[in-house]
């Protein structure tokens, strides 16, 4: 049995907007400036969401916002939970001396309370392309038949090790990301957290196709020549049935570094023969925001092309002939059928993503 | 239609797991976590040297996740004044396993790590679902499904290799099914342990399905 799988709702908070709409409207409008957080002695830029407290309660009235603009959920609807930090900002902030819960996944359980589920539970964290792959755990279900719905959420909340890693590894920029811009030098990471619920039912987006695969070429930075990520691409469009010249739009990951942006431009020249159609980033409007990323840019994306408009890419304002492509500069309207998304990840991980607005 | 076409299950106390993994790696997993060095020992034991060139995705859970590493992280953050660099906590991430392995399992070519949200029981029924997912629109794919703990005192690793091709002597034959009146096996950690002796025992037995899902899962001899 395989069966198409629906989008029937999502939901989004980050630092660009607190809903999907907002968002849309605030990228229309101009992406908003990043604040900046400390590490050790240094100062980097950062999406950072409005609120404070103490990190549960925080996380709490976050979760409150997701599950208002979802709408009411069948206590049983299985949750498919994507982060690559969990609720370590949570562990840092307790007093000595900590006592890790024994399952790592526990804050999943927290997750499904905030949300009123108390149905099956199952988490992800494969760093940045966790949310795809809880994507593809779920529609892999629904479409075989084995569940009817499903809830997919990815969450990136405050915490000092992430950042701290990706500091550590010289991989953030000091001042802004600028994806597959010349003078990009790094990733600028955000908070988010978002959700997708996906259905059996007809729904007016299908998630018509999704693939992850494994790019070993180094931890922490993909093969520079495209390959692994234009398979999973093209893993994707078979899935989907829809040939490259049919895409209307492609959602990059484009975060800004200076080797995964050229790896993906490469890999976009393997898929596309000839014309590309209009490439757009995210990350310089809200943030690399890992774990949530592929959630919370889904999100974005649909309600972008829900509302006719594809915004300029933040971030972007001169070209890099070693790229060779350009995202957009200038807003434009668009109807948009079919479109394409691609995630890479810290680890070696590399996803792609292909949603088509039903007939 | 898929098979199990091997388990392995595997216990070290913290100096047994060390030594194992350098015998089979030498100094390839030196900055590697217990649950990357769990990994490759498992799938080493599970999948035959003619099998690892083949596409194979590596789908695995774990109750204890990176215990030890977080720990010691978190200690480290809250001793020290400058910035934190904390490079052993990122060698260390379920996210990197599949790339420090892949040199021993050149077939390695997609990975998802689930941290599991309750003690004491698994999610086997979820992660072989995926499993013949992936076997059954991949063909000539295998899926090894895995479950690795590493505690303080002792760390374990349980694994099934799921495939199309059944090889030369499946273990079971693994179904969905929507009801089954098989004797259920526990979905617990240990099970691809106890599985091979339910199976040839009788007539095969089934996994039940978590609440909220329509399908078990059947194994029967094939």
């Amino acid at each position: 049995m395989t069966r198409p799988v629906g989008i029937a709702a999502t939901a989004l908070v980050c630092a660009a907007g607190s809903t999907p709409a907002a968002v849309a409207a605030t990228l229309w409008a101009g992406a908003p400036m990043a604040g900046y957080r400390s590490i050790g002695d240094r100062i980097f830029p950062f999406y950072a969401l409005a609120g404070g407290g103490s990190w549960r309660d925080r996380a709490a009235g976050i979760f409150a916002e997701i599950a208002s603009q979802l709408g009411p959920l069948p206590a049983g609807l299985p949750l498919f939970f994507a982060s690559s930090s969990y609720q370590m900002g949570a562990f840092e902030a307790a007093p000595a001396p900590l006592n890790l819960p024994l399952a790592s996944g526990a804050f999943i359980g927290d997750v499904a309370a905030w949300l009123g589920l108390s149905g099956p539970c199952r988490g992800f964290a494969n760093a940045c392309i966790s949310g795809f792959s809880a994507l593809a755990a779920a529609r892999a279900l629904i479409a075989a038949g084995w569940l009817d719905d499903a809830l997919v959420v990815g969450c990136e909340l405050p915490n000092a090790a992430t950042p701290a890693g990706f500091a550590a590894l010289e991989l953030l920029s000091p001042d802004a990301c600028r994806p597959f811009d010349a003078r990009r030098n790094g990733l600028v990471l955000g908070e988010a957290v978002a959700a997708v619920r996906l259905t059996a039912a007809p729904a007016r987006w299908c998630l018509a196709g999704i693939a992850t695969g494994l790019d070993a070429y180094s931890p922490t930075s993909p093969d520079p020549t495209g390959g692994p990520l234009a398979a999973v691409a093209v893993d994707a469009l078979e899935q989907a049935k829809i040939a490259v010249t049919d895409l209307d739009v492609v959602k990059l990951q484009a975060a800004g570094s200076p080797g995964a942006d050229l790896a993906e431009a490469n890999a976009l020249r393997r898929l596309f023969p000839d014309t590309l159609p209009p490439l757009l980033s995210f990350k310089a409007a809200f943030g690399h925001t890992l774990g949530a990323s592929g959630i919370a840019e889904l999100a974005a994306l649909l309600a972008c092309l829900d509302a006719g408009c594809l915004p300029p890419t933040a971030g972007f304002a001169e070209s890099d002939p070693e790229i060779g492509l350009s995202p957009t500069r200038e807003g434009r309207l668009l109807t948009a059928r079919r479109a394409l998304l691609n995630v890479v990840g810290f680890g070696g991980g590399v996803a792609a993503a292909v949603v088509e607005r039903s007939a | 239609m898929s098979f199990v076409v091997a388990t392995a299950s595997m216990r070290y106390t913290p100096a047994e797991l060390a030594a194992a993994a350098r015998n089979a790696a030498g100094s390839g997993l030196r900055r590697a976590g217990d649950l990357t060095r769990l990994a490759l020992l498992v799938a080493l034991a599970a999948l035959p040297e003619a099998r690892r060139r083949q596409p194979t995705a590596l789908f695995w859970q774990t109750t204890s996740g990176p215990r030890r590493e977080t720990a010691h992280l978190l200690a480290s953050m809250g001793s020290g004044d400058g910035e934190p660099l904390p490079y052993d906590f990122l060698a260390t991430q379920p996210a990197l396993a599949a790339v420090q392995i892949q040199p021993w399992l050149p077939g390695l070519a997609a990975a998802s790590a689930t941290p599991l949200d309750r003690t004491g029981e698994a999610c086997w029924a979820l992660l072989l679902a995926d499993a013949l997912a992936w076997t059954a629109t991949r063909p000539g794919s295998q899926v090894l499904c895995a479950h690795l703990d590493a505690w303080g005192e002792h760390a374990e690793a349980h694994a099934l290799l799921i495939a199309a091709d059944p090889g030369e002597a499946p273990l079971a034959r693994i179904a969905p099914v929507a009801a089954s009146t098989l004797p259920l096996i526990a979905d617990i950690p240990e099970l691809p342990a106890i599985l091979p002796a339910q199976v040839a025992a009788g007539n095969g037995c089934a996994l039940a399905a978590p609440a909220g899902l329509t399908l078990a899962l059947e194994f029967v001899r094939p």
